[in-house]
């Protein structure tokens, strides 16, 4: 009866273990700041908006597709992402992109983008008429 | 109206049935009876007003604010009905139809079965009736109309006659971003429009329409059929909360077993259905993503699965009358099935509080705090009634239990195999609740956690039809096994070898799956002759062994090529020879159908991706087509269509001093301007002046400097631009900033040059080959047809 015990907790110890280990190692982070992906050498899921002033670039050979992203604090970043533009992206209110900051670009390998319409969104609006 | 007031007497009705239900257990006389009636006027109420609701998104009736968010006029029938659950009001109401109608047959069922149902029924009402809660207009109302709260209506969706009224003239907006002109809907526009005689059916003409992601077939079975599991999971709460009632732990368990072998089917087949869709529509390009959403819907019916196996033991434990004992793990039983109920409460609470917005593709944002505190709610009533239950009676329930005393027999293959279920359900909670914290984990974590356990779980599967209740000699477990284990040897070597199966872990785990393949084929083809009735569990491990050698095989790496077809030019990718064919407009010509002709031997196949632009939200959407072989996919996505009429508008680059980007396969560094000693001052006094940007750009080893120009003549702006042959790109400056940025405009120069030789269409396509891909769709389909035998047998012996 006592070894049953022992060895179901030792079980679960290693299991739970084994599962803490791999999650420190796979966790990533959501991040609004961009300096603190700037700074660090870790995979982020970055969170901001496109600037759409500065339009998106698809290269066909490297496949991939880059565009701006910024942060609420107004900082810029090259997001590079590694395949091809996701639907909707136009239309995207935030997107979210998994990568590395590397030499001056975001290189992302996900890309979600969050539409307005697709949720309960309201019109901001800014005067009357 | 109507509709409100319908909801809210099902409410009170459904509370009315709980109370008189409770009361009867209690023993209190003539309650029974009403309780009865209770229950069925609120079955009746809700589902006229589910008609009700129905017919209102049929006919367009826009005053209700939640036809107007997620329904459109000149959506087909079919999808008409799916925007009943597009939105969050409306898959609350599903969810609460499908709970009240299944409890319709609960009732019958639990009636039949001694003094079972007003505890069974007290239970399950009360889950109900927090459901109505939801619905009420007090939270998530469906029909609450569009004037309740101020808001806001694009102008295109009203009747233009009336728009141009001169009282119209207050309630305009403009928003400032688009200049879109809006309508503030509000119950000022509304007596305004009263005072006029004007129904607002008349007023608003068209809705938000649905979200073009929904629109297609399996948006009309994937979420009721989810609802109905999520419905169904409620059963063996009430069961399990119905022996902790009367303290008695023996019956619940053959009563409550046909229905959590059903709940499992119904969301097992749903959850597959979801995978199919992600796969085969929305273009996700595999079967699983590990989305919150989905995930958040598995981790319920691994549990139920894992419970399942438990009570199995039990049952038979009890079926063999040894003891005056409840059976063993009676106590797993109970918790198990308590937590299959929460887990779905906790998976709504995840997806629906708009907590997982940033982490999940389709999970709904903020729903108001009102709604976020009541799911809150409901998570914790129903974990602390359960727990505080099993709690309440654990001393009485801990000197009943049985302990097993043999290592090698049944019981303790699927206690394990049960084991096995929970910890992955255990590992998918952990990464889907990670947002919690802010943070969230790669698919990697759960690949990886889970590959153990999938091997666990094919071996189990095998072995524990091997072995026998109570004991089993080690020898017999070998002869019996022989078979089975050389046939898993033969294929997993083939898999290995021509299958392309790589990786250790990988081909233990085709091993394990080959293993519980022909160990359960094995009895099967040996009952085949005998009770046909016994074959359910034996399919259903069939169907998991299939399953879990398609998740093997569609895990060889196939890779995916991007591959641009010029129409009518043959291009190669994967052996398949691809021709761009022309296009054709699909669903009325909103869409349009790309046609590929495929070719590979002599076989000849079209494939049709879609792509069309969304009004809805403003984009392009992409649907995929594949070609299904037996041994594979050929999926080809759709990227992007280039008419050939316009030239590439280029990109604009913005680069720092020193810093450099890709275009095109060329690397453009910007290395500072070319700055005149007397530009500053000339600049100063308005003179003409001209700055330089010094650009290098580095093409197939080749490296070349240029300067593209911006000049100042008498005022005016200039920019001369360069071309670099080589490389094929025209650098011109665009403007400087204070900060020492550059603007650069990259463009190619044979855009031009194609432009001139007439245009040509180009369709730029995904393709990929996934292997073995049918076999995890054929296996959850096989897994739920023996589900579905189990959920005959169980019913008929549940009566004995």
């Amino acid at each position: 009866m006592k070894n049953k015990y022992i060895f179901g907790g030792a079980i679960i110890v290693v299991f739970l273990g084994v599962m803490i280990y791999l999650f420190t190692q796979t966790n990533v982070q959501y991040e609004a700041d961009f300096a603190k992906i700037q700074s660090k050498a870790r995979t982020f899921k970055a969170t901001g908006t496109w600037v759409r002033e500065k339009n998106y670039e698809v290269n066909k050979e490297e496949r991939t597709f880059s565009f701006y992203m910024k942060d609420q604090s107004g900082r810029e970043m090259k997001v590079i992402l590694a395949g091809t533009m996701p639907n909707n992206f136009e239309s995207a209110q935030s997107v979210v992109a998994t990568g590395k900051y590397k030499d001056g670009c975001f290189y992302a390998t996900d890309l979600l983008t969050k539409c307005p319409s697709k949720y309960e969104g309201k019109p901001q609006i800014s005067s009357g008429m | 109206m109507i509709g409100s007031i319908l909801l809210t007497l099902a409410l009170v009705a459904g509370l009315a049935s709980t109370i008189m239900y409770f009361l009867s257990f209690r023993g209190q006389e003539n309650t029974l009876k009403v309780a009865r009636i209770s229950y069925h006027a609120m079955a009746i109420l809700v589902i006229v007003a589910a008609t009700l609701f129905l017919q209102a998104i049929i006919t367009h009736q826009y005053q209700y604010k939640y036809i107007y968010e997620y329904s459109g006029s000149g959506l087909s029938l079919g999808l008409l009905i799916s925007t009943f659950y597009a939105g969050q009001e409306g898959s609350f109401f599903l969810w609460t139809f499908f709970t009240v109608v299944i409890g319709l047959l609960l009732q019958q069922y639990a009636s039949r079965r001694g003094d079972l149902e007003p505890r069974v029924m007290s239970v399950y009402t009360l889950a109900a009736s927090f459901l109505l809660m939801m619905v009420s207009p007090m939270l998530k109302n469906p029909f609450a109309y569009i004037w309740a709260e101020p808001n806001f209506i694009a102008a295109s969706n009203i009747n233009p006659a009336i728009l141009n009224m001169p009282f119209m003239q207050s309630f305009f907006f403009t928003d400032g971003n688009s200049g879109q002109a809006f309508i503030k809907m509000s119950s000022e526009l509304y007596t305004t429009l009263q005072k006029s005689g004007i129904a607002i059916n008349d007023f608003i003409v068209q809705g938000k329409g649905l979200n073009p992601l929904l629109q297609n077939f399996w948006m009309q079975i994937h979420p009721p059929i989810l609802f109905m599991g999520f419905a169904l999971s409620t059963v063996p709460f009430a069961f399990a909360m119905s022996a902790l009632m009367k303290n008695e732990y023996k019956d619940w368990i053959r009563q409550a077993f046909p229905w959590v072998l059903a709940g499992s089917m119904v969301l097992g087949l749903a959850i597959m259905l979801g995978g199919y869709w992600a796969y085969g529509v929305l273009g996700w390009g595999g079967y699983w993503g590990w989305d919150p959403v989905e995930n958040s819907s598995l981790v319920p019916w691994l549990i139920g699965v894992a419970s399942i196996h438990t009570m199995l033991v039990q049952r038979k434990s009890l079926a063999r009358h040894e003891t005056d004992g409840i059976g063993e793990f009676a106590r797993t039983n109970l918790v198990l099935c308590i937590m299959t109920y929460v887990l779905v409460l906790y998976s709504t609470f995840l997806t629906r509080s708009g907590i997982l917005g940033d982490a999940s593709v389709h999970a709904f944002t903020d729903p108001g705090r009102s709604v976020y505190v009541f799911l809150v709610i409901l998570i914790l009533s129903f974990t602390i009634l359960g727990i505080g239950m099993m709690i309440y009676r654990w001393r009485y329930l801990s000197k009943q239990v049985e302990a097993y005393k043999n290592l090698l027999n049944r019981e303790l293959a699927l206690f394990t195999g049960s084991v096995a279920l929970i910890a992955s359900a255990v590992i998918v909670i952990v990464g889907t609740s990670a947002p919690l914290f802010k943070t969230s984990v790669e698919t990697k974590f759960y690949n990886d956690m889970n590959l153990p356990i999938a091997i666990l779980i094919g071996v189990l599967n095998g072995l524990s039809l091997l072995v026998k209740w109570r004991f089993t000699e080690g020898k017999e477990v070998i002869r019996k096994s022989i078979f089975s284990v050389a046939a898993s040897f033969v294929l997993t070597a083939l898999m290995a070898l021509v299958g392309g199966v790589h990786g250790l872990m990988m081909i233990i785990l085709t091993f394990s799956s080959a293993f519980a393949l022909f160990a359960n084929a094995e009895v099967a083809y040996k009952i085949m002759r005998g009770n046909k009735m016994a074959l359910g569990a034996y399919v259903a491990h069939i169907g998991i062994a299939v399953f879990l050698l398609g998740v093997v095989g569609s895990s060889v790496a196939s890779g995916q090529k991007q591959v641009e077809l010029p129409k009518g030019e043959p291009r190669q990718a994967f052996g398949y020879t691809l021709t761009f064919k022309g296009y054709h407009p699909v669903d009325d010509g909103q869409k349009f159908g790309f046609d590929i002709e495929v070719r590979k031997g002599n076989v000849r196949k079209v494939v049709s991706p879609v792509m069309f632009f969304s009004q809805y939200n403003n984009g392009l959407m992409r649907e995929p087509d594949i070609i299904s072989e037996f041994s594979k996919d050929f999926y080809v996505s759709p990227v992007n269509f280039d008419d050939g009429s316009q030239q590439s508008k280029g990109s604009q680059l913005t680069l720092n001093k020193g810093e450099a980007a890709q275009f095109e396969g060329a690397k453009i560094t910007f290395s500072g301007f070319n700055f005149p000693k007397d530009a500053m001052n000339t600049m100063m006094s308005g003179g003409d002046f001209q700055v330089g940007a010094r650009v290098a750009v580095e093409y197939n080893g080749k490296s070349f400097q240029t300067e593209p120009l911006m000049k100042a003549v008498s005022g005016q702006k200039e920019f001369v631009p360069v071309e670099v042959k080589d490389a094929n790109i025209r650098i011109q400056m665009e403007g400087m900033d204070a900060s020492g940025k550059v603007n650069l405009v990259v463009t190619k120069l044979d855009g031009k040059a194609a432009a001139m030789s007439g245009p040509k269409e180009v369709l730029s396509i995904e393709a990929s080959v996934k292997p073995f891909i049918n076999l995890v769709w054929t296996g959850v389909l096989v897994m739920v047809l023996g589900f579905i035998v189990s959920v005959v047998r169980r019913s008929k012996e549940s009566l004995a």
